[in-house]
Formats: structure tokens, sequence, C-alpha cells
């Protein structure tokens, strides 16, 4: 039966849209010019340790019911503040309303001074030094050591690396391990077609915009299928603030170390070392076997950055093979860490495993 | 949600993907990677061709090149990380004997 429009649905209906015509023109006005943007790494913090550009943060939030702390430890590649992207829509407020002590290292922003921090400055300098200021500011012995992306391979490599290393469990988000299955990013430099030289510039690091050439060369029209969807959504105040949220983070990278970087392309993506299970680092050689603790690998499954073939053998090489879990999750490389569907997927899995493998603090 | 989204965004999205799929096909193939490692190679080589010149003519008027300004910056970025790493490891002997109580 064909729906009839009475009188008062119909005006209705003209109030909404001219309600939503006001708010959209309103909205327009505030994005051109730039004002009401949204505040992003909004969870109150402290800075409980420092050297060069790292940072390191604890979270404030509500009582910290769980041990041991969760460090987060934020890739070389982007800023960390997705994982706390604003108010509602982050995953480190999640985490610390669920009762856990979070702790980010930040790498702040590579200059000149940091163009010939390798992968063992990270993992055996200044990994150690963070871990041993959140032992001091909590009196715990042992951490919850959950690395995103890049930050994922630096976090193994450590707790692999070292004795010493009292990690009680390993979370691994969207961490590649696989470099062949890494896809177009890395295709030009795997093939030898690029020099990692090549891409450094004067200050001995790859610029921010070399990188976000290269992310945004991945999906190059999505912009305008995102500018529309924003069009249509512009009378609503908590889309744009996502929106603009999002675009913020998505156009803010910060340049890659220099001397990382030649590792991460001789190493990592030519010689694909992670996948003989062992890599060296310094004078050493470190079995990822070896990593201590439980592992969870958690993948995205849309992630067209480090897609699911290049995760998955975290089952095979990184830790005691008893003690692996894995978790797919909807999503791609950023949003299933962050927006709608992480808020509903990813945060509440996540938590459930990190507070399942917690113990009740004292 | 899909269902609700008007037509204009329904062709727009459309059309979008009618576009963006051959451009994304296009980005990961060999011509592509070959193009941006040759216009790499190409833009780099001009640049360098230029400082050189323009390097020659400051030099022959006894002035610093940006070549020059680039070198001393890179010095001193050398000898602040050096610096920096000394401080760590005083800071770190420091703190080594405070906490055995050694004077």
């Amino acid at each position: 039966m064909p729906s009839t429009l009475n009188p008062a649905d119909l005006l209705q209906r003209v109030n909404r849209d001219v309600e939503r015509s006001v708010l959209r023109a309103r909205n327009g006005v505030r994005y051109i010019r730039g004002t009401h943007r949204p505040t992003l790494g909004a969870t109150p913090k402290d800075v409980v340790w420092k050297s060069g550009k790292a940072e390191l943060w604890r979270y404030k939030g509500g009582d910290r019911r769980y041990g041991p702390p969760v460090l987060i430890v934020h890739s070389l590649v982007s800023r960390s503040y997705i994982l706390d992207l604003r108010p509602g829509n982050s995953t480190v407020e999640y985490l610390t309303g669920a009762g856990l002590d979070v702790f980010m290292l930040d790498w702040g922003v590579p200059d000149e001074l940091d163009a010939d921090n390798d992968l063992e400055r990270y993992v055996d300098w200044y990994l150690p030094r963070a871990l041993a200021a959140v032992r001091r500011t909590t009196g715990q012995d042992e951490v919850t050591l959950a690395g995103y992306c890049l930050g994922g391979v630096m976090a193994s490599l450590y707790a692999a690396g070292r004795e010493d290393a009292r990690v009680r469990n390993l979370v691994l988000l969207a961490t590649p391990v696989d470099f062949s299955e890494m896809g177009a990013m890395v295709a030009l430099l795997r093939e030898g077609r690029l020099d990692p030289d090549e891409m450094i510039d004067e200050t001995g690091n790859v610029p921010a915009d070399a990188l976000y050439s290269g992310f945004y060369m991945l999906a190059p029209t999505t912009e305008i299928a995102q500018k529309a969807t924003l069009l249509e959504n512009l009378w609503n105040d908590e889309f744009v603030e996502g929106f603009q949220a999002m675009a913020t983070w998505s156009r803010d990278h910060v340049p890659f170390p220099g001397a990382a970087f030649r590792q991460l392309v001789e190493l990592l993506v030519r010689q694909n070392i992670l996948m003989t299970g062992s890599m060296p680092l310094g004078t050493r050689q470190v079995d990822l076997v070896n990593a201590q603790g439980n592992v969870l690998n958690a993948m995205a499954e849309r992630d067209n950055v480090v897609p699911p073939p290049a995760v998955e053998p975290v089952m095979r090489l990184i830790g005691d093979p008893a003690r692996r879990e894995e978790l797919r999750l909807p999503g791609g490389h950023v949003t299933f860490g962050t927006g709608r569907s992480a808020f509903k997927h990813t945060m509440p899995k996540l938590t459930r495993w990190i507070i399942g493998h917690s113990y009740t603090s004292p | 949600m899909p269902g609700d989204q008007p037509l204009w965004l329904k062709v727009v999205l459309k059309v979008e993907r009618a576009v963006g799929q051959p451009v994304e096909s296009a980005v990961r193939s060999d011509t592509y990677f070959d193009l941006i490692s040759t216009t790499t190679r190409i833009r780099r080589k001009a640049l360098g061709a230029a400082e050189g010149v323009s390097r020659r003519c400051l030099h022959m008027l006894n002035l610093p090149a940006g070549t020059d300004i680039r070198r001393i910056r890179q010095q001193l970025a050398r000898m602040e990380r050096r610096l920096n790493e000394l401080s760590d490891e005083v800071a770190e002997l420091d703190e080594t004997h405070t906490n055995s109580g050694v004077r």
C-alpha cells in the first residue's frame, strides 16, 4: 500500500530540513574558518618520564583496580593521539575507565637530533628506561606491553630480547611481521626501485610529507566520498567533530628517523627477517619465540596498510606457542582502534582480554 | 546508514568507487612504481644541479650557501646528540651511585 503523508508529518519534515539547513550553514562556516576544532588526546595525564623527544604519560582516570600497568608503545610513523582521539571515542579512556593503569610511550616529533636513532636505540635504550619509570611510578614489577603497528615490532623485540623484561602480557595491535604481504606501501622499497636514502631529506629523516603521500596514494579518491558524506551530515555536530578529529590525525604524520628507516627497509622489508623468527639487534640475535608473557595478536580484517596476511604469522613466531591468542576485529588499520566500530568491538574485547590476563591490584 | 542516504550522495559514492577502483589498481601497478622512482630521481638530480650552480655563484661572492648552512646544522646536531648521550650517561651514573649509597 503506498504510504500517504499527512500534513502534520509534512510539516515535521519541513521543520527538520529547515533546522538541518541552518545547522549545516553554521557548521559549514565553522569548518571552513577552522574554528571549533575538537580537542584531541584529551584524557588527563601526567608526564612521568622524558628523554629527548620521548615522553611517558600516565593517564588519570577512575580507580586502578587491575595490575600490571599497561604500557602502550606507539608506532614511529604516526601521532599517538589516535588511541586517545576525543572523549567518548578513545581506547585509552576506555581502558582507564575499566580500571587499568594506562601509560603511553610517545616518541614526539623527530628532527635532526633523532636522525641517528636506530631500532637498537628504541628497543634497548628508550624502552628499558621508560619501563623502569613505569615500575618506579607504580611499584609493580610486571607490565602489559601493548604495541601498535611498528610499536608492536619494537615491543616484541624488547619482550624477546631481554631476560629482565618481566612482560606479563604482550598485546600486538596490527603488528606487521611478514613484510612481503605489506602491499603497495612498501613495494617501491622492497623491489629496490627506491633506495631508503632517496627518501631521506637534509634533516636525516624521512619527511612527514612522504609518509602522508604514501598513505594518501593507497586510496586517492576516497577523500571525495568522505567530503560528500560530511556535506550530508554537516548538521550533526557529533559527526563533524569526529570527521575533523580523524582528518586532523590523518594529515598529522611525523618524520621517520633515518637510521631506523634504513634498518627497516634493509632488514624487515628486503630481507623479511622477522619471518625467520630471529633478528639481529646490536651485538645479539633476538629470537622472537623467546618473547615473554601471554601474546595477543589483534588484527583488523579490512586493514589495507598492514593486511591480515602480514600479521597472521605472529601466531607461529612470537612467544610461547601455548600462550598465543588471536583476535580478529572489524575495521581498517585506523578504524579498528577508533570510531563507532572500535567502541563496539575492539575496545570491549581488548579490555576483556587484558583484564582476564591481569590481577586485582592490592 | 546507506538506506537513509539521499540520492545525490548515493550517486557521488557510486561514481567515486567507479573512478576510485581503477585508480587504486593503477597506483599499485609496476608502471606507477617506475614512474614514482623515476620522478623522485629526476627531482633530486634537478635539485642537486640547481644547488650546485647557486652554491658556486654564492661562493664566488664569498657568501655561504644553503648547503653550507645544512652541513653546519648537521654538525651541530651531531654534537648536540653526543652531548645528550653524555648527559644521559652522567645522570645514570649519578642514579646508580645514589642507589648504591656511594658518595
